[in-house]
């Protein structure tokens, strides 16, 4: 049996490569199966899936703690966090990045490779929906499946949801993704202070869980941990507001999920601080005074 | 806040009893929705709000979901917070009733016992109230007005302790007690507001120290919580207890704890009854101990937290126990007679279940005679069966 271990975010397909690659080794003649494991349920938010492929039925059912390999599709991940956590001695890591593998740096020196799947998709399918891209730079970087395997899982999958052309379409991205894959070793040695996680005992636990900004070892807990967790670095793209066209409706105001639209004399502006990104005020401005741009992060 | 109101005695139906009692808990706010036959109990007190006896905040909303809603809302602002529903519109509750325990709010809420359709029905039976077992609230049931009258007071009291901060759901039955008027001694507001205190919340939301209540808490700290739930419900017993003792103090009509055992001493059989039918029940044994027969009583006062020590104390000393239902478990049995055999793990008495009064048919004595005779059969040979539907027409006892 191998283990495959996802990290991605809300909203950009995790789960559904996860599955895909499930489907592809099934196509083989494997057993595999597939799930997710989401934190908060939102839209940029950090979310992992699972897959685990074998030639007999799977019964564990536990998530994937020591994996094969780690499947990155948002560069901005291995900044926050040690993506090779519980990774095999001779794992290997595949990341959605424009670097090559030999550019990266993670916690230790590693199997890595690299495809910018993000670019192949905007150029592809005219989305930053990296998903299938990265399918085919697992199917390279691996060999453990196929590519064609991976075309028909997608073009099955996909296909059935968006459409036979749109599934066609992911195929190829996999196959563009599959040819351009670069294959290395990324350096180690980046350090991560090891994310304290606030465990409280039952006693520890404020009853009911109702939870003032609270101090505790592991950071501000409760209404503080907004406070401190930024959540602006799960954006792809960046509203910008034309203070010119603004005329101060306050449509963007209201419908901005996150609440972080302020209106400053008279016009509307951004805290970037927690803006996700997701556009939902661009779509919503009469105007059209918002423009969603491509962030582009060094 | 209240007019004083002085000590006085009435002569009044249970649900004026549950309203009046919340009037002189000086309830900050109420959120009800009517449904028969709890009905009057927010007419009466929206007239007490008319009447400008109270100035509490009456918020008629359009559903019991949105007024168990209300109700979590407003307590936990701060306030002391009463509603009141039945049947259908418990059950229509529900998905709130789980909120407002873990969220730690001890709201207070009569529940008038009616049946649950189909068919529809407006009259007593205990399905509205058993299948919210599992919501985290307290719940016990009355004997009579004057019982309703006091458990709501004692209801905040227990509610509100620091190591309790559960909800309460006082149960009454349908017409028995919500529409029959009988004798009720009320306190003076004076003495209940010294009875309760103050309602000190354990978090409140004030726009001023910002809290985050009742937010999406991923798997890591979920479990803590429930246990926090169960601790508050095993702390209900001591708390149920000493707030039966004080209230007795106070007022002078002791309620005995979780249950009250009602000639049980040298009993070698006795029956567990809930709600109404205990008095009826209380009159039997009187009969039955004058013909010379040992016979006790056991009258469940509450449900959550079940009395499972006092129980099985006294299941150590008689030889069969019965246990009286005013609902069907289908495929299983009456829910009082699976808790109180589970309760009684591991003893070595024989334990049987009484179905009667479902859909609200009276109960009437021959009823509990019938109950109490085949218990006194049990005693000497074992049963051949556990649950007896009494007074099914074409099921043979
Ligand atoms: S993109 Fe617009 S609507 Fe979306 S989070 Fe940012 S500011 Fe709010
Ligand atoms: S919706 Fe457009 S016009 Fe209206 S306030 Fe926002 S940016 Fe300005």
């Amino acid at each position: 049996m191998y283990e495959i271990r996802f990290h991605g975010r809300g909203g950009q397909g995790g789960r559904m490569a996860a599955e895909a690659y499930a489907l592809a080794a099934f196509l083989e003649g494997s057993y595999a199966v597939s799930f997710p494991f989401f934190g908060a349920e939102r839209r940029g938010a950090p979310v992992r899936a699972f897959t685990r492929v074998d030639d007999k039925k799977i019964r564990i059912k536990t998530q994937v703690y020591e994996p094969d390999y780690v499947v990155v599709l948002d560069e901005t991940l291995i900044e926050t966090e040690d993506v090779l956590e519980g990774l095999k001695e001779d794992g290997m890591v595949i990341i959605n990045t424009a670097k090559k593998p030999e550019e990266v740096r993670l916690s230790k020196p590693v199997k890595c490779a690299t495809v910018d799947a993000t670019s192949i998709a905007l150029e592809i399918l005219g989305r930053p929906i990296t998903n299938t891209a990265i399918l085919g730079a697992i199917a390279k970087a691996t060999g453990r499946v196929s590519i064609d395997s991976i075309e028909k899982a997608i073009i099955e999958k996909f296909g059935a949801r968006l459409g036979k052309e749109a599934g066609e379409k992911n195929a190829k991205a996999a196959r563009v993704a599959y040819e351009k894959t670069l294959v290395g070793v990324a350096q180690g040695g980046k350090a991560f202070v090891p994310r304290k996680k606030w465990l409280p005992t039952v006693e520890e636990m404020p009853i009911g869980g109702a939870t003032p900004a609270m101090e505790t070892d592991a950071g501000l807990v409760g209404i503080g941990s907004f406070i401190e967790n930024k959540t602006g670095d799960w954006r792809t793209f960046m509203p910008i507001i034309d203070k010119e066209k603004c005329i101060g409706c306050k449509f963007c105001w209201f419908y901005c999920p996150e609440g972080c639209i302020s209106m400053e004399d008279g016009k509307a502006s951004v805290d970037y601080d927690y803006c996700k990104g997701c556009g939902i005020c661009a779509n919503e401005c009469p105007v059209n005074a918002i423009e969603m741009k491509r962030e582009v992060r060094t | 806040m209240i007019q004083k109101l002085p000590a006085k005695k009435m002569v009044v139906t249970g649900d004026y009893a549950a309203a009046y009692g919340a009037l002189l808990c000086d309830v900050d706010v109420v959120a009800a929705y009517p449904i028969t036959p709890q009905t009057l109990i927010v007419e009466e007190f929206s007239n007490f709000v008319n009447d400008g006896i109270t100035d509490a905040e009456f918020i008629m909303v359009e559903s019991e979901h949105s007024a168990m809603s209300a109700c979590i809302a407003a307590q936990a602002a701060g306030a002391r917070t009463y509603t009141a529903t039945a049947s259908q519109g418990l059950a229509l509750m529900h998905e709130m009733l789980f909120i407002a325990s873990a969220l730690r709010l001890p709201i207070v809420m009569p529940v008038v016992n009616r049946t649950v359709a189909a068919p529809i029905g407006i009259w007593c039976e205990h399905n509205d109230s058993m299948p919210q077992r599992d919501t985290g609230w307290i719940q016990m049931a009355c004997e009579d007005n004057q019982e309703v009258l006091d458990m709501i007071i004692m209801a905040y009291k227990i509610g509100e302790r620091k190591d309790v901060l559960l909800p309460v759901m006082p149960c009454l039955d349908a017409f028995i007690l919500s529409h029959t008027v009988e004798p009720v001694d009320a306190p003076s507001s004076d003495e209940v507001a010294d009875f309760i205190g103050k309602y000190e919340p354990h978090a409140m939301l004030d726009p001023d120290n910002p809290m985050a209540i009742g937010t999406f808490t991923p798997p890591e700290y979920i479990q803590e919580l429930r246990y926090q739930n169960h601790v508050a419900m095993e702390n209900a017993k001591k708390a149920i207890k000493e707030v039966t003792k004080e209230f007795a103090d106070e007022f002078g009509r002791d309620y005995h704890g979780l249950i009250e055992e009602y000639k049980c001493d040298d009993a070698e059989v006795v029956l567990i009854t809930v709600g109404t039918v205990t008095g009826t029940a209380r009159e039997v044994v009187d009969k039955l101990r004058q013909q010379g027969k040992k016979v006790g009583l056991i009258k469940l006062r509450f449900y959550r937290p079940f009395p499972r020590e006092e129980l099985r104390s006294i299941a150590e000393n008689v030889e069969a126990i019965g246990v009286y239902d005013r609902a069907i478990s289908y495929g299983s049995g009456g829910p009082l007679f699976i808790e109180t055999r589970n309760a009684l793990y591991g003893m070595d008495v024989p334990v049987l279940n009484f179905l009667a009064g479902l859909g609200g048919r009276d109960v009437v004595t021959g009823d509990v005679e019938k109950m109490y005779e085949i218990l006194m059969k049990a005693k000497d040979s074992k049963p051949d069966k556990e649950i007896y539907w009494i007074g099914t027409r074409g099921v043979s006892i």
